[in-house]
């Protein structure tokens, strides 16, 4: 098998690879570039805890392509905060007590920040919709939706 | 008389919290380490064969493909899930007990080549008979799981074909206090088996040096069990094994044990390389030990007043290829938090050819909750009282002893079971059709067991804290809270330094709800000790009685005149010239008295009748848990139990057909999402402990209890079916709605 030549703009950097093609985008970020923020939960399109944003739009990285992700803007949880200054949803989950072992937080912190810049005023169903695809086994999902609800209001200001 | 604190019970938040928020943390499987190989493991496909003969020579001849190991690579060494017996090995030696068993293991240059390597292994097995079902398992003559289970070393109560463990408690006078009832009431309740569904799988890493010396990265909840059973079975010195316990992404019970790092040991000694094991989702349910099922059976004598005269209890747990921990529950948890006089109670731990039953959130307690609670219900309806009066008719009062003749604290337990009553809608019901309201009660004893801490005070009056207590659920924020508390320091003055087992002594696992309880208390001794030496040299320095001086502000000063003082910075400056050394302050634990903790839960549901579909509306719990250190935690464990106690009650169900697991995956193993979870409100009962630290006693395990039981028993109360076997699925409801139509 061959490795293929591929160029993935992620967090604003452009970093040159060789892939093979079978590489999902989640394994090619974690071990080719370190960005282990995001995480490998099932490998199957189950958990959520390895959201990214392609585009701007959320995916369960394990189940892109990294060649099918080239020259697409990518966006991983390391690319939310700035320098050391938090996103207002990664700082409303740490206010709010939302963060519990911490594996599942990447990914529901990716899918609470894609619903807020969509909808910068949601329900709670709204909310708990958003995050559905995202499993977090240790929180009970309560402090989860609250800290959403509270980073919502610096999108609607 | 609330006493005020400047940091305990504050909500802070985690001091691990931006980091996981960043997606900066370090777990298992985010170790690289320099010319690191991949592990990859076979397993077997049989549930009970004799392996005949395994040929990996084309699998060795794979480019990449550095070292293959099988049983022949391993020390003969058993060792044993529970401490007591020891009855299996890493790898299936000779023999496959369940389908999943590791048989071989490869080190390969990447992933994709060990897993191909892998799938050109083979081997021979000739099939032997097999057991599936715990209570066939358990009849004479049954095909026996472990022929040589009388030779192996350590103790249990029974030996007996697949009886592997039995436990017995007795008190009163069975006949007697049978034949004082006006009812008796009988029950069989079945629990299933359950995945603890933690999110990160099991990954680890071993670096072997040169000189022998094993360094191991693994996400664990027990680094020094780890380090113990690796360093007794592949016969290495246990100073020469250092665990560096990682952040563990969940546990529940999953990660006190070894998982897949002794091959990682292994091919790093045959390779000379870092090896590193990342094990995939199915894996972690066809590897890791699930809980099995456990089927309770129960029988109470009552008076028509309510009051218990008698009870009996037989309880089997399947504990699947090898023994698991939890059987003691059927013994221990059977009377619930209940005056029982009379007791007779036999719990047996029975082998299967299916995977090793592991531990998950107070193994084998939830089992008989499931199974007492139901039966409590089922015993008030016999004599026509309210399930709530009918428990707290009975409950423990001050002075009640246990089975083993301790006197039970009962603190806050009645506080608890009213708050629950009157904090929820137990006396508005609701006259809908469908709908319904439960409660279940538990308890837990706090855990207790080794803990070691040390205080340091810094040269600028920081504060460092080392335990071996790894952090799952907020615990090194809680135990820096108290530390700040003791000595007089803001929160953000503590930081609990990084751990290893070299780096501090034997701490017990982070388990059985025992961190907050015996760690904190640890620490708080640690913390008293340092400030105990800051003040005896600030004594010296100031010329002052030591009973006389206080820390303010982060100042040693003389009571009454604040201008006489020093700063800590400047105490711990002078300690290390002083005659007395450096500051640290140390302490080593190990039994605290018993701290029992209590847990109502209140559930109300509606149930489709057409779909046979239980939605829950409404979820109050309370609970006794001494003092919350951070009731931000304390809420967070709370919801988050309670939540994986209502997949148990619904739709969790681990399904294995002949010994093969037919959903080891999370698209068909179902966990809660966040659109199946009610409104929560959870109530703190406070009634301080004298051992833990500021009152503190345990919280995590019994919020994981209660939902099946009210959930099966609100269903009663919805609709007269009771459903004595989990999970309550639609199907069942539907076929009991039906059943009592036709019956009726
Ligand atoms: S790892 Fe991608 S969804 Fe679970
Ligand atoms: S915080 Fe542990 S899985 Fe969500």
């Amino acid at each position: 098998m061959k490795k293929n030549f591929i160029i993935l703009n992620v967090n604003e950097e452009e970093r040159e690879l060789y892939v093979y093609p079978h590489r999902s985008l989640l394994d090619t970020v974690r071990d080719e570039l370190q960005l282990t923020g995001s995480k490998k939960g099932c490998d199957e399109g189950d958990c959520g805890a390895c959201t990214m944003f392609l585009d701007g739009n959320p995916v369960t990285s394990c189940m892109v392509l990294a060649v099918d992700a080239a020259g697409r803007r990518i966006t991983t949880i390391e690319g939310l905060s700035n320098g050391t200054k938090l996103s207002p949803v990664q700082q409303a989950f740490v206010e709010h007590g939302a963060v519990q072992c911490g594996f599942c937080i990447p990914g529901l912190i990716m899918s609470g920040t894609a619903l807020l810049t969509r909808n910068p005023n949601p329900t709670e169903e709204e909310i708990r919709m958003a995050i559905s695809g995202n499993i977090c086994r240790c929180t009970g999902y309560t402090k989860v939706v609250e800290a959403i609800q509270a980073a919502a209001a610096s999108y609607s200001r | 008389m609330a006493t005020t604190y400047a940091v305990v019970g504050k909500r802070v938040p985690r001091v691990d919290a931006v980091d996981k928020a960043t997606g900066r943390s370090i777990y298992g499987s985010d170790i690289y380490l320099p010319g690191m190989l991949h592990c990859k493991i076979l397993s077997s496909t049989q549930a009970h064969a004799k392996i005949k003969k395994i040929d990996f020579s084309k699998a060795l001849a794979v480019p990449g493909v550095k070292s293959i190991i099988t049983a022949a690579d391993v020390p003969d060494i058993m060792y044993g899930t529970v401490g007591n017996i020891r009855d299996r090995s890493f790898m299936a030696r000779d023999r496959v007990r369940f389908i999943g068993e590791p048989v071989a293991a490869v080190a390969a240059i990447d992933e994709d080549v060990a897993e191909y390597a892998v799938s050109l292994i083979e081997v021979e097995y000739e099939p032997l008979p097999a057991v599936f079902d715990v209570l066939e398992a358990m009849k004479e003559g049954a095909p026996l799981v472990h022929e040589k289970l009388q030779e192996y070393e350590g103790s249990t109560g029974l030996r007996k074909g697949n009886i592997c463990s039995l436990l017995t408690a007795t008190r009163g006078d069975m006949d007697a206090g049978l034949s004082e009832a006006d009812f008796i009431v009988e029950g069989t309740y079945r629990s299933q088996p359950i995945n603890q569904g933690y999110m990160e799988p099991m990954a680890c890493a071993a670096e072997v040096e040169p000189s022998g010396r094993v360094t191991i990265w693994t996400t664990t909840q027990a680094p020094y069990a780890i380090r113990n059973t690796i360093a007794e079975t592949l016969q290495l010195p246990m100073n020469r094994v250092k665990v560096i316990p990682l952040e563990i992404g969940g546990g529940f019970g999953a990660k006190l044990r070894v998982s897949f790092e002794a091959f990682c040991v292994i091919l790093s000694q045959k390779t000379g390389r870092p090896v590193k094991m990342i094990s995939s989702r199915e894996e972690n349910f066809t590897a890791i030990g699930p809980r099995l099922e456990c089927v309770a059976t129960i029988k109470t004598g009552v008076k028509k007043d309510g009051t218990i005269t008698a009870r009996q209890v037989h309880a089997v747990y399947d504990t699947g290829a090898y023994l698991g921990p939890g059987v003691g529950a059927g013994v221990g948890h059977s009377t619930g938090p209940y005056r029982v006089p009379n007791f007779k109670a036999e719990s047996y731990a029975v082998y299967t050819n299916k995977i090793w039953a592991g531990s998950y959130r107070a193994s084998g307690v939830a089992d008989m909750v499931f199974a007492v609670e139901s039966h409590m219900d089922e015993v008030a309806a016999c004599i026509g009282m309210d399930p709530f009066d009918f428990r707290l008719k009975n409950i423990l009062e001050e002075g009640d002893r246990s089975l083993t003749g301790e006197v039970i604290p009962t603190m806050g337990l009645r506080e608890m079971g009213e708050a629950a009553k009157t904090g929820s809608n137990w006396n508005t019901r609701k006259q809908e059709d469908g709908w319904g309201i439960g409660v279940a009660f538990s308890d837990w004893k706090s855990g207790t067991g080794a803990s070691t801490a040390t205080v340091s005070l810094n040269e600028d009056g920081t504060v460092s804290v080392l335990t071996g207590t790894v952090d799952i659920a907020g615990s090194d924020t809680s135990l820096s809270q108290i530390v700040a508390e003791t000595i007089g320091v803001p929160f953000e003055k503590v930081v609990m330094a990084k751990k290893d087992t070299d780096a501090a002594p034997f701490n017990g696992p982070t388990g059985g709800s025992r961190v907050i309880y015996s760690a904190g208390r640890t620490v708080l001794q640690a913390a008293q000790d340092a400030k105990e030496k800051v003040l005896r040299l600030a004594a010296d320095v100031l010329e002052a009685n030591q009973d006389d001086l206080e820390v303010v502000n982060e100042r040693v000063q003389v009571k009454g005149s604040p201008d006489k003082g020093r700063s800590l910075a400047e105490i711990a400056r002078l300690s290390s010239s002083s005659k007395y050394g450096s500051i640290m302050g140390q302490a080593a634990l190990s039994q605290l008295p018993f701290a029992p903790i209590y847990n109502a839960v209140v559930v109300e549901i509606k149930v489709d009748k057409e779909t046979g579909m239980i939605k829950v509306l409404n979820f109050t719990q309370s609970q006794d848990l001494g003092f919350a250190i951070n009731p931000n935690s304390v809420e967070g464990q709370m919801e988050g139990g309670a939540v994986q106690a209502i997949g148990r009650a619904l739709y969790e169900n681990f399904i294995f057909d002949k010994g093969k697991p037919v959903n080891p995956s999370l698209t068909t193993y179902l966990l809660p999402l966040a659109l199946d979870v009610p409104p929560m409100s959870t109530i703190m009962i406070e009634s301080v402990s004298k051992e833990g630290a500021f009152g503190a006693k345990a919280v995590a395990e019994p919020p994981g209890f209660g939902a099946p039981a009210a959930i099966a028993n609100a269903l009663y109360n919805a609709t007269g079916i009771r459903i004595r076997d989990l999970p309550l699925s639609p199907d069942k409801v539907r076929a009991a709605l039906k059943a009592k139509q036709s019956g009726s």
